[in-house]
């Protein structure tokens, strides 16, 4: 016998793990903002370390749900299929499915889009996208973030924003120099971004293909996290 | 967005059913409800216990977890919900998963549920996801309605009215229309649609759509290279590798489709279809051991499925006996009919057994279970249908019941005279049995037979002889019990002399029982849909 054979398939292991870590941290993230809900910061002297446990909790899961998803896209078991949103519907659930982790570290979220702007996409690939971001922007932000949709020429442009001291200039400036190529691996562009880059290009129209974008500015003068879709 | 209040409401006075074999994630959901004001929610930890209540209770919305341990997943469910009418389109139900996967949204088009939730979920999250799907039901209910009466003249209309004032909802009812487009066999007007979605952006389904399209008008080769691209661009894109094997099976081109067809399972190997598709192509070119799998996992993955195929079995049976293993073969029969009912299913066992015998050298056997059939086929009266026919008359023809078998299959075409498919089986069962010329005689001969007798109606009618008109195809009736065009030529005769006649209850009533018995042998046709609407106007039911 091989020895290649007494080794076992270590993505399917990791592939099934990862549902399974899903429930539980579906679990224990709910149950958190549930107590979150009922308590106040003057009435529980852990609240502020109980927020910070859900901002892991939720960093966690969102690295497995972009792992699983890499996973089946890379082996094209992923079933790829935009569909038209309402972008009015879509900030909103981005919306409540933020509220409680934002609320409890007292962060002002705004929102803005069209009413009756439609796009088309795919649904858990950009919340994937979006909801990291927001959370990120929970952990640099002083005390705002922005979400907002808008048509801009050809593409959507969906941008998460916040009032922090914005991206380093070296993690910018490694990000631009490892798009022209100059140097791949620096370790400062993680899975997160790398996940967000693979999603923006697999949504393509006549021609045209997503990007997503890393910069500071924007509206309230920090980070800001901007995807553009065909 | 509806106010605080009515939404409210809205989960208080419906009913909730959550089906989860997880009791924490039973709770956690409960709880959610109950924030959002539901108060009346069961729930069941697995499936059985949810076939008890949903085929008990009726529910407004059911939250169902895809994986529900051993049994039926929750599309399974879904399925048996829906084809046994314990839900309604009048439902919500939401397919709550830890993950998008090819497995978890796979499912045929009229049994997908209204929603997924993706985990983890909040309770704003549901209520969102519930507030919008209802706006969407009482947004859809007429075209709903319409649907439940086959009524898809009426569907498309109501499509069209609302695409010209609601542009949020525009891309759905784009995507209905087309369907019901397809459902009546309107193919230009669908593929006008199609292409007017792709000038505005490319939509996989709308490109599979006009694949789908371009092979139902018979251009294979441009259905073939659309579907490729389809493809390339998403190799993930099931729905468009069925397509694409079935483009290539017309085209001859066998091998390329069981490679089609291969790819297709592995990405999503539980459609229990699919997998028998799969074995019968493998066993048309002869790789008794692919189809043998093919088969068996249509088999596995039916068990618990409304969707499971006698076809497989009976496929399983024919490799077994082609491999000499006659004991497996004959096993398999009998497990199809613990598995299935009905006398179509008697018949297929009965043929594929006799058939066993011939092949593995028991011709005495095969004489015996010949002889059975026959009994059978004479009591029961019924013609078997489609694949039931062609097994029951290849048994008769290889054991020297040539007459019974050549008046089974003259009986088979003429109640299909239409069917290319048939008479290319028809033929091939001739064939094998060296009988080329008398295959090719009979089929011709059942279809000018069938021809005549429908002429013959057509013409008493164009001389306005409409009272012999009836009459003649009430004759053809009686000789081709099921063949869809004599029972239209009829019914659309009868509306004629009604018309001109005024009503006749007895005539009415037969004319209203034969579409009845035309929709039990094809749903979902043009003619049928109009014929009937303009009866219902011309004498509304009391």
């Amino acid at each position: 016998m091989e020895e290649k054979d007494s080794l076992p398939d270590m993505s399917f292991f990791l592939a099934s793990s990862v549902h399974d870590m899903k429930n539980s941290l579906s679990l224990l993230s709910n149950r958190m903002e549930h107590f979150l809900g009922e308590l106040t910061p003057d009435s529980f002297p852990g609240y502020e370390d109980l927020s910070q446990m859900l901002y892991e909790t939720k960093r966690v899961n969102h690295n497995l749900i972009q792992l699983l998803a890499l996973y089946k896209v890379g082996n094209h078991l992923y079933p790829f299929d935009p569909q038209p949103f309402l972008l009015n519907d879509f900030v909103h659930e981005m919306e409540a499915q933020c509220r409680p982790l934002l609320a409890s570290r007292l962060i002002e979220l705004e929102t803005s889009c069209p009413d009756d702007l439609i796009w088309y996409f795919d649904e858990e690939l950009v919340n994937g996208v979006i909801g990291q971001a927001i959370n990120n922007a929970s952990q640099y932000t002083r005390d705002r973030i922005r979400l907002s949709a808008a048509q801009v020429g050809d593409m959507l442009e969906i941008r998460v924003e916040d009032n922090g001291a914005g991206y380093p200039a070296s993690m910018l400036q490694a990000i631009e120099s490892e798009q022209r190529g100059i140097s791949f691996g620096s370790g400062s562009t993680g899975l997160g971004l790398y996940f967000g880059r693979t999603v923006a290009a697999m949504h393509r129209n006549k021609g045209l293909h997503g990007r997503l974008r890393l910069e500071n500015g924007g509206c309230y003068g920090g980070g800001c996290c901007i995807l553009q879709l065909p | 967005m509806a106010g605080l209040q009515d939404t409210f409401s809205d989960f208080s006075q419906r009913r909730f059913l959550i089906i989860d074999d997880f009791h924490g994630m039973q709770r956690m959901l409960r709880d959610m409800l109950r924030e959002c004001g539901a108060t009346r929610i069961d729930s069941a930890g697995s499936s059985q216990d949810a076939i008890k209540l949903l085929s008990s209770s009726k529910y407004d919305v059911v939250l169902c977890d895809f994986n529900l341990g051993p049994g039926k997943n929750g599309q399974q469910l879904l399925e048996e919900a829906k084809f046994r009418q314990w839900v309604g389109p009048a439902c919500a139900w939401i397919m709550i998963t830890a993950e998008k996967s090819l497995e978890t949204v796979m499912g045929a088009l009229e049994y997908l549920p209204d929603s997924y939730l993706i985990k983890p979920l909040t309770t704003a999250l549901l209520q969102n996801r519930l507030t919008k799907i209802w706006a969407r039901k009482r947004t859809f209910i007429d075209i709903n309605n319409a649907l439940g009466k086959k009524d898809y003249s009426r569907a498309i209309a109501l499509c069209d009215q609302q695409m010209a004032t609601d542009r949020l909802n525009a891309p759905e009812l784009q995507r209905l229309k087309y369907q019901f487009l397809l459902a009546i066999g309107e193919l230009a007007e669908a593929r006008q649609l199609l292409e007017a979605v792709l000038a505005e952006r490319d939509q996989p389904w709308a490109k599979v759509g006009l694949g789908r399209v371009l092979f139902m008008q018979g251009d294979y080769v441009a259905a073939r290279d659309l579907l490729q691209q389809v493809i390339n661009e998403n190799r993930a894109n099931i729905e468009a590798y069925d397509w694409l094997a079935k483009t290539l099976q017309q085209l001859e081109e066998l091998e390329a489709a069981e490679q089609v067809l291969q790819r297709a399972v592995q990405l999503s190997p539980n459609s229990p279809q699919r997998q028998k598709d799969l074995g019968e192509l493998a066993l048309k070119l002869g790789n008794l051991d692919a189809a043998e799998k093919a088969f068996r996992k249509s088999m596995a993955v039916g068990e618990h499925s409304i969707m499971k195929t006698a076809d497989a079995y009976v496929g399983l049976a024919r490799v077994c006996s082609n491999k000499q293993q006659p004991e497996e073969a004959l096993k398999t029969l009998g497990s199809m009919q613990k598995h299935f009912d009905g006398e179509q299913i008697t018949v297929r066992a009965k043929a594929m057994e006799g058939m066993v015998y011939l092949q593995n050298n028991q011709p005495a056997k095969a004489r015996e279970a010949a002889k059975a059939l026959d009994a059978l086929l004479a009591t029961s009266g019924a013609i078997p249908e489609g694949a039931a026919g062609l097994e029951a008359a290849e048994l008769l023809l290889n054991t020297g019941n040539k007459e019974s078998a050549t008046e089974l299959l003259h009986k088979l075409v003429m109640n299909n005279h239409e069917d290319r498919k048939l008479a290319n089986q028809v033929g091939e069962i001739f064939d094998q049995a060296g009988m080329h010329e008398e295959g090719a005689q009979l089929v011709a001969l059942s279809r000018q037979e069938a021809l005549e007798l429908m002429n013959a109606g057509a013409l008493l009618a164009q001389a306005g002889k409409l009272e012999e008109a009836v009459e003649s195809m009430r004759n053809a009736k009686k000789l081709l019990p099921s063949n869809l065009r004599v029972l239209l030529n009829f019914a659309q005769i009868a509306i004629s002399c009604m018309k001109q006649q005024g009503a006749n209850e007895a005539l009415l009533n037969e004319t209203r029982q034969t579409l009845q018995h035309a929709r039990s042998l094809c749903s979902d046709d043009k003619r049928l849909n109009q014929i009937d609407n303009q009866l219902n106007e011309l004498f509304p039911k009391p």
